[in-house]
C-alpha cells in the first residue's frame, strides 16, 4: 500500500464513520406526542400535583405528590418525583418526616417484587401468572378445609375501606381475621387507658393547646405515634413565650435534645418519678380531680436517698416540674415508648394516666374523641395465640399482608412453617415473605386507590399518582369507557403499575370471584367509590379527591376515671426495684422506625442525627462507661452477654447518655428475643443485667461528624452572649461591596424549634437528585448531602444545627475557583455552574462551613429509580462540585410566575424543599431586602446570629439561638 | 533517520488536515441538514398554503418551557378527511389506527443542564423565526442556529436580557 492509497482509505473510512455516527438518531432524540391530549391539561415542563396519604407508618400524614409527565417506554407516564406534606391536613399540616420523604424510593425500589412467585423446595422461586397464583391459593384453601384446619388472615395496620373489604373477604372464605400486627403497638398505653378510662386507645395529644409539655420516654419528634403532628403542634405551642417543654428519659432521643429541660433518669425508674409527681400534685391545692387516698397510700414512699439511688436524680429537681404542672392552665403529659416498655411499664403508664386525670389534662389537652386509629391493632398476645395454634398444626392457609412478624415477634419464625400454606403480600421482600409459599407483589400506595382513617374523625384519600396516560386510546373508543366516577382527575387513571403488581383491594376482589367461580365483577376503585357513597354520601369522592381529606365532626366524648379498677393496682409497687444495670435498651429508630426502613437506602445514607453514623449497626454507650470498659473508642467492638442472647456491636460514644444504659436501634437487632409483658402484650425493650466485654476488634464506621463538640468555635452562640448583631459583624472584606438589586435570598433557622428530625435532609436529597453513595464512600468522607444535621454536646448545652451552604455575600469559595464556576449571583446566591466546573476542589477546601460536595464518581440511579429524578435539576456527573442552591429551581419558578404578572416575588412564594417539609417550621426562607418579609424580621431578632460571623463572609443564613433558660437545660447530669 | 521523521511529520500533518476538513464538512452537513422524519411533514405547506399559525400546533409556546408537539389527534382533526390518499397521510393514519404515537425526531435540542423557557421569550415578543429560521419556507425542518451559549449570550446582551449564569444553567 502506498501513501496515497493509505490516505484515501483513512479519509473515506473516517468520513463514513463520522457521517454514520451523526445520522443515527438516538431514541432520546425523539419526541412522542400524545395520541389524544389528556383532558387535564399538562403544560410541558410543569409538574402536576395530586393529593394522597402517606402509609409508611400508621400516622397516615396527608401529602401532596408532585409528578412530571415523562416518556417511559414510549408511553407518557406521570411519575411522582417528590412528596410534600399537605398544608391544612389535620394530621401533619404541611410537614412530612424523613421516612415519609424517603417512602418515594419504595415506589421505585429496584428490588420490588416484580411478579407473583411460588416457592420451590430448594429455596428458589418460580414465576407465576396472577391467575396461576389465585388457582394455587384456592386449591390450598380447599385442601385446608378437607384437612379440617383453620385458615387465618393477618395484616399490618389497615384502616378505611380496605379494612372493610378484608372483613368481607374473610367472612366469605371463612378466614379468621386476626388483630393487626404492628411491632410498635403501644399496647401498654392502650391497656392503661383501658383500665383507667375504659378506652383501649391512644388519645389525641393536643400539644398546640398546651402551655407546658412534659414528655416521659416518648420520642414525640422521632417515632412516637404521630411525630409530624406533634412537631407541627409544638411549633404552634412554642409561639407562646411562656411555653416550656421538659423531657424525662432513661436513654437519649432527639426529643430529649430539643426539650427546654431534660432529665436523665435511671432505666425503669419512671414509677418513682411519676409516683412522686402524682403525690405532690394530689396533695396540692391546685389539683383538679381528686385521686382516691387508697391509691396514694400504695405509692412508693421513698426517702431522699433512696429516691436518688433508684432514679439517679434528686427530688428537688422535680419541683420545677411540679410547679409548672400546678401553675400552667393547660399542661400536657405524654408517656410512652421506652418508659412504658420496662417490666414496670404498665405501672408507669397508669401513674401517668392518674397525673393526667388529676391535673385536668384528660378531656382537655388529652382528647379521646379524636383518638389515633389503633382500633384493630392487636398485641403480642394475639401473636402468641397464633404461635400456639401453629405449634399444634391447627393452621391451614395463612395470609400475611404488609407485616413482618418473623423478624419482629418472638418464636413466630420457628413455627411459621407449620402452617400448611403461607401467602405473603408486600412490596419488598422481608423475612416473613422469605418463608411464604406464594408471594403476591402489592402495588405501592402511589399506584393505588384507597383511603386511610388516621384518627377517628379524619378520612384521608389515597389516589394513584403513577399514571400511564390512557390517551394512547383513539378518540372514538374513549367516551363510554371513561368511568362515570372520573371526577377530579379528568385523566383517566390507567392502573398500570411499574411492575406486575396489583392493588391489594383488587387481589381480594379477584380472589373472591375466583373462589366463587365467577368472573371478576368490579375493580377496587369502583368498590371504594361505592363504599364512599354509602358511608359518607354521594359527593364525598368529588370533595375528598380535591381536598385530599375530609374531617368529620368529632363526637363530644369525655371519659372519666374508673376508680374501682384502679385501687389495688400498685400493691407491689414498693417492692419493685429499677432495672438491673447495665441495661441494653432496644428502641425504635428515627430512620428505620420498627426496622421497616432498613430496605430504603436513602434512610441509611442519611446519618442518625444523634450519632451522625450513617450505614451499619452500632451500640451507643456513654463516654463514662466507655472509659470504664478500658477506654473504648468509636468503632471498638464489644460483646454483650445476657440471658436473652449474645450480641456483638461496634460502639459509638454517645454524650449525655445515662451510664447505666446502652442503646441499640430496632432493626439492627432481632427483637424476637425480647420478653413479653404478660399483662399488656407489649414487648419489653430492656435486656437487663448485661455483661459487656471488649472483643479487641475494631470496626470502621461511617461517622460523619468530626467531633461531638464545637471545639469553642461558636457555631451555636451562647444565649447569654448579649452582643448585638452589629457588634458581632466584622467587615473584613477586601472586595468591593456587593449590591443586590431586587432580591437577596436568605434563610432563618430557629434552633429553638429545630428538633434534629432530619426530614429536611431527606427532602433535599429527593428534590435535588442528590446521589446515595453508600458506606464505603462515607467512610472516605465522600458524603453528598447538601444539608446535614450537626449534633453538638457541650457541658451544659446540647443541640442540633442544620448546616447547609450559607450563601455568603463574600464567599471564600468564589475567588479561589480558577474557572469562575463558583460565583456570586445578583440575587445573593452563591452559584455553582456545573458544566463549567473542572473539579479542582479548591472551593471546598476554602469553605469554612464544609458544605461543598464533590462527585468522585458517576452515580447511577438504578432503573426504575431514574424515574424519580427531578427534571428541574441537572444530574451532576463525575468530577463536579455541587452544593445547596437554596432550591434555585423553586426560585426560578416563582420568578417566572411573578414576571407573568409583572411584579416581584412575594414573601412566602419560594419555599425550599427543606423548609417545606420541616415538621417544626424551623426554617424560613425569603428575600431579606423586603423589610416586611418574615426572614427579615427574624434576622432582626435578638436571638439572631450568623455562624462564623467574625470571618466577615456575611452568610445569608441567620440562626436563632435557643431561648435562654435560667440555669442551663441539663439537670440530669452530674448530680 | 532524520528524513524519515520529517516524512512522518508531513504525513501526519496532511492526514490531520484531511480529517479536519472532512470533519467540518460532515458537521456543517448534518447541522444544516434536516433529519429524515417518520412522516414527511411540511411546515411550508401548513403555514403558507393552509395558513396555520405556529401556536395552532405548538400551543404551549407562550405557556410552558417547551412549545409542545401537537397530539396526533390534532393532525387527525383535519386529515381524517383531507388528503387521505397521500402516501404521507397514509403513514399518519397507520400510526393513528395502530394507537401508536409518531416518533418525531427532535431538531432543535438544548443540553440537559440548560433551563430555557419558550414562554419567557415569546411573551417578550420575540418572533419564533429569530431562533428557528424561515420555518415557513422549510419543507423539512432543520436547525438554523447553533443554539450554543455564545449565540444565546449575544442576543441577551443586545436585548438587555439577564446574563447571570443561573438564569439558564441549572
Amino acid at each position: 500500500m502506498n501513501r496515497r492509497e493509505f490516505l484515501k482509505i483513512i479519509a473515506t473510512t473516517s468520513a463514513a464513520m463520522a457521517a454514520a455516527s451523526c445520522s443515527v438518531t438516538r431514541e432520546s432524540d425523539r419526541v412522542f406526542p400524545y395520541l389524544v391530549p389528556p383532558e387535564e391539561e399538562i403544560i410541558p415542563g410543569k409538574p402536576v400535583f395530586y393529593k394522597s396519604t402517606c402509609t409508611e407508618c400508621p400516622a397516615n400524614c396527608g401529602m401532596i405528590v408532585k409528578a412530571y409527565d415523562k416518556v417511559i417506554d414510549n408511553k407518557h407516564t406521570i411519575c411522582p418525583v417528590k412528596l410534600e406534606g399537605m398544608p391544612g391536613h389535620p394530621v401533619n399540616d404541611g410537614g412530612l418526616c424523613i421516612r415519609g420523604q424517603a417512602s418515594l424510593t419504595r415506589l421505585y425500589h429496584p428490588e420490588r417484587i416484580k411478579v407473583p412467585l411460588l416457592r420451590k423446595g430448594n429455596g428458589q422461586y418460580q414465576k407465576l401468572s396472577w391467575e396461576e397464583a389465585y388457582k394455587k391459593i384456592s386449591d390450598a384453601l380447599l385442601s385446608a378445609k378437607e384437612q379440617g384446619r383453620k385458615n387465618v388472615f393477618l395484616s399490618g395496620h389497615t384502616t378505611g375501606t380496605l379494612s372493610d373489604l378484608i372483613a368481607s373477604f374473610c367472612q366469605q372464605e371463612n378466614l379468621e381475621r386476626l388483630p393487626e400486627y404492628e411491632p410498635l403497638s403501644y399496647s401498654t398505653i392502650r391497656a392503661a387507658n383501658k383500665i383507667l378510662f375504659g378506652r383501649n386507645e391512644i388519645p389525641f395529644y393536643n400539644i398546640a393547646a398546651s402551655d407546658f409539655l412534659l414528655t416521659v420516654g416518648a420520642d414525640i419528634m422521632g417515632t412516637f405515634v404521630s411525630p409530624v403532628s406533634y412537631g407541627k403542634q409544638y411549633s404552634k405551642a412554642s409561639q407562646n413565650p411562656d411555653f416550656q417543654w421538659t423531657h424525662i428519659e432513661p436513654h437519649i432521643t432527639i426529643s430529649g435534645m430539643s426539650a427546654d429541660m431534660r432529665l436523665s433518669i435511671k432505666p425503669a425508674s419512671e414509677i418513682y418519678v411519676l409516683g412522686y409527681l402524682l403525690k405532690k400534685i394530689a396533695f396540692s391545692k391546685s389539683v383538679k380531680n381528686q385521686i382516691p387516698g387508697s391509691i396514694l397510700a400504695s405509692l412508693p414512699d421513698l426517702n431522699t436517698n433512696d429516691f436518688t439511688r433508684k432514679t439517679g436524680i434528686a427530688m428537688e429537681q422535680l419541683d420545677a416540674i411540679v410547679n409548672h404542672l400546678e401553675k400552667s392552665s393547660k399542661p400536657i403529659l405524654i408517656t410512652g415508648e421506652l418508659s412504658t416498655a420496662s417490666s414496670t411499664g404498665l405501672e408507669t403508664a397508669l401513674l401517668s394516666g392518674l397525673i393526667q386525670w388529676s391535673t385536668g389534662m384528660i378531656n382537655s389537652t388529652i382528647d379521646f374523641s379524636q383518638s389515633e386509629n389503633y382500633a384493630n391493632v392487636g398485641t403480642l398476645h394475639d401473636i402468641q395465640n397464633l404461635v400456639n395454634q401453629l405449634k399444634g398444626s391447627l393452621i391451614g392457609v395463612i395470609f400475611i399482608s404488609r407485616a413482618d412478624p418473623v423478624s419482629n415477634a418472638a418464636n413466630f419464625g420457628q413455627v411459621f412453617q407449620n402452617a400448611s400454606f403461607r401467602v405473603g403480600m408486600a412490596e419488598l421482600m422481608n423475612d416473613t415473605l422469605n418463608q411464604c409459599d406464594i408471594i403476591l407483589p402489592l402495588s405501592h400506595p402511589l399506584e393505588s386507590w384507597g383511603d386511610a382513617v388516621p384518627r377517628k374523625n379524619v378520612v384521608s384519600v389515597i389516589q394513584p399518582c403513577y399514571i400511564i396516560l390512557t390517551s394512547s386510546e383513539p378518540l372514538e373508543s374513549w367516551g363510554d369507557t371513561v368511568p362515570a366516577k372520573n371526577i377530579v382527575s379528568v385523566i383517566q387513571r390507567s392502573m398500570e403499575p411499574i411492575f406486575n403488581s396489583r392493588i391489594e383491594g383488587d387481589i381480594y376482589l379477584q380472589l373472591m370471584s375466583q373462589l366463587k367461580n365467577q368472573p371478576v365483577k368490579e375493580t377496587y376503585q369502583s368498590y371504594l367509590f361505592a363504599n364512599w357513597d354509602k358511608s359518607y354520601g354521594s359527593n364525598f369522592a368529588e370533595e375528598s379527591l380535591k381536598s385530599g381529606f375530609v374531617t368529620r365532626p368529632a363526637s363530644e366524648d369525655s371519659v372519666s376515671l374508673n376508680i374501682g379498677e384502679v385501687a389495688g393496682l400498685f400493691k407491689n409497687i414498693n417492692a419493685t426495684e429499677p432495672a438491673k444495670t447495665p441495661v441494653l435498651a432496644i428502641v425504635p429508630s428515627l430512620r428505620a422506625y420498627d426496622g421497616r426502613g432498613r430496605v430504603l437506602a436513602l434512610l441509611s445514607e442519611i446519618p442518625d442525627p444523634l450519632t451522625t453514623v450513617s450505614w451499619g449497626e452500632w451500640v451507643s454507650i456513654s463516654p463514662e462507661m466507655a472509659k470504664s470498659l478500658g477506654d473504648l473508642k468509636d468503632g471498638d467492638e464489644i460483646s454483650i452477654t445476657s440471658d436473652k442472647g449474645n450480641y456483638k456491636y461496634p460502639v459509638k460514644l454517645q454524650p449525655k447518655l445515662s451510664s447505666d444504659c446502652l442503646m441499640v436501634f430496632r432493626g439492627s437487632i432481632t427483637p424476637t428475643t425480647l420478653a413479653i409483658d404478660t399483662r399488656t402484650g407489649d414487648d419489653i425493650w430492656y435486656i437487663e443485667n448485661i455483661k459487656i466485654q471488649k472483643t479487641g476488634n475494631w470496626i470502621e464506621m461511617p461517622i460523619l461528624s468530626g467531633s461531638t463538640s464545637q471545639e469553642g468555635r461558636g457555631i451555636i452562640r451562647d444565649p447569654k452572649d448579649k452582643k448585638t448583631l452589629e457588634e458581632y459583624t466584622s467587615k473584613a472584606g477586601m472586595y468591593e461591596e456587593i449590591v443586590h438589586p431586587n432580591y437577596r435570598w436568605s434563610m432563618a433557622i430557629d434552633l429553638e424549634s429545630c428538633t434534629g428530625c432530619s426530614a429536611c435532609v431527606a427532602a433535599c436529597y429527593i428534590e435535588n437528585n442528590v446521589p446515595v453513595v453508600g458506606a464505603h464512600d462515607h467512610i472516605k468522607g465522600r458524603e453528598m448531602s447538601w444539608i446535614r444535621i450537626e449534633p453538638f454536646y457541650e457541658k451544659e448545652n446540647y443541640e442540633f444545627v442544620p448546616m447547609l451552604c450559607q450563601h455568603c455575600t463574600y464567599a471564600p469559595c468564589e475567588p479561589v475557583c480558577p474557572v469562575y464556576a463558583a460565583y456570586h449571583n445578583p440575587e445573593g446566591l452563591n452559584a455553582q455552574v456545573y458544566n463549567r466546573c473542572v473539579g479542582t476542589r479548591y472551593c471546598s477546601n476554602n469553605c469554612p462551613y464544609k458544605v461543598r460536595r464533590f462527585n468522585w464518581f458517576e452515580h447511577e440511579w438504578k432503573a426504575p429509580m431514574d424515574r424519580m429524578l427531578n427534571p428541574e435539576m441537572f444530574v451532576r456527573t463525575k468530577g463536579i462540585m455541587e452544593k445547596c442552591t437554596f432550591c434555585v429551581q423553586r426560585i426560578r419558578t416563582a420568578k417566572d410566575g411573578a414576571k407573568d404578572e409583572n411584579r416581584l416575588v412575594k414573601d412566602g412564594e419560594v419555599v425550599p424543599a427543606c423548609a417545606q417539609t420541616c415538621p417544626a417550621n424551623a426554617i424560613v426562607f425569603g428575600n431579606i431586602l423586603d423589610k416586611n418579609s418574615k426572614v427579615y424580621q427574624l434576622s432582626q431578632s435578638r436571638r439572631a446570629y450568623r455562624v462564623f460571623d467574625y470571618l466577615g463572609v456575611e452568610p445569608a443564613v441567620h440562626y436563632l439561638h435557643k431561648k435562654e433558660t435560667p440555669s442551663g437545660r441539663d439537670k440530669g447530669e452530674g448530680t | 533517520m532524520k528524513s524519515r521523521m520529517i516524512q512522518l511529520l508531513l504525513v501526519g500533518y496532511f492526514v490531520s488536515i484531511v480529517v479536519l476538513v472532512i470533519g467540518f464538512w460532515v458537521y456543517w452537513g448534518t447541522f444544516q441538514k434536516a433529519p429524515v422524519q417518520p412522516i414527511g411533514f411540511s411546515h411550508r405547506i401548513h403555514t403558507t398554503r393552509v395558513g396555520l399559525q405556529c401556536n395552532y400546533c405548538h400551543k404551549y409556546a407562550d405557556k410552558g418551557l417547551s412549545p409542545g408537539v401537537p397530539a396526533v389527534s390534532v393532525c387527525m382533526g383535519c386529515h381524517d378527511s383531507v388528503k387521505v390518499n397521500s402516501p404521507e397521510i397514509i403513514k399518519l393514519t397507520q400510526y393513528w389506527s395502530g394507537k401508536k404515537s409518531v416518533p418525531w425526531i427532535q431538531v432543535n435540542r438544548l443540553p440537559d443542564h440548560v433551563y430555557f423557557s419558550h414562554k419567557r421569550h415569546v411573551k417578550h415578543g420575540f418572533d419564533c423565526e429569530i431562533c428557528h429560521g424561515e420555518v415557513r419556507g422549510m419543507d423539512q425542518i432543520r436547525q438554523v442556529r447553533s443554539l450554543e451559549m455564545g449565540w444565546c449570550v449575544t442576543c441577551h446582551r443586545a436585548n438587555k436580557g439577564p446574563t447571570d449564569c443561573w438564569t439558564c444553567h441549572k
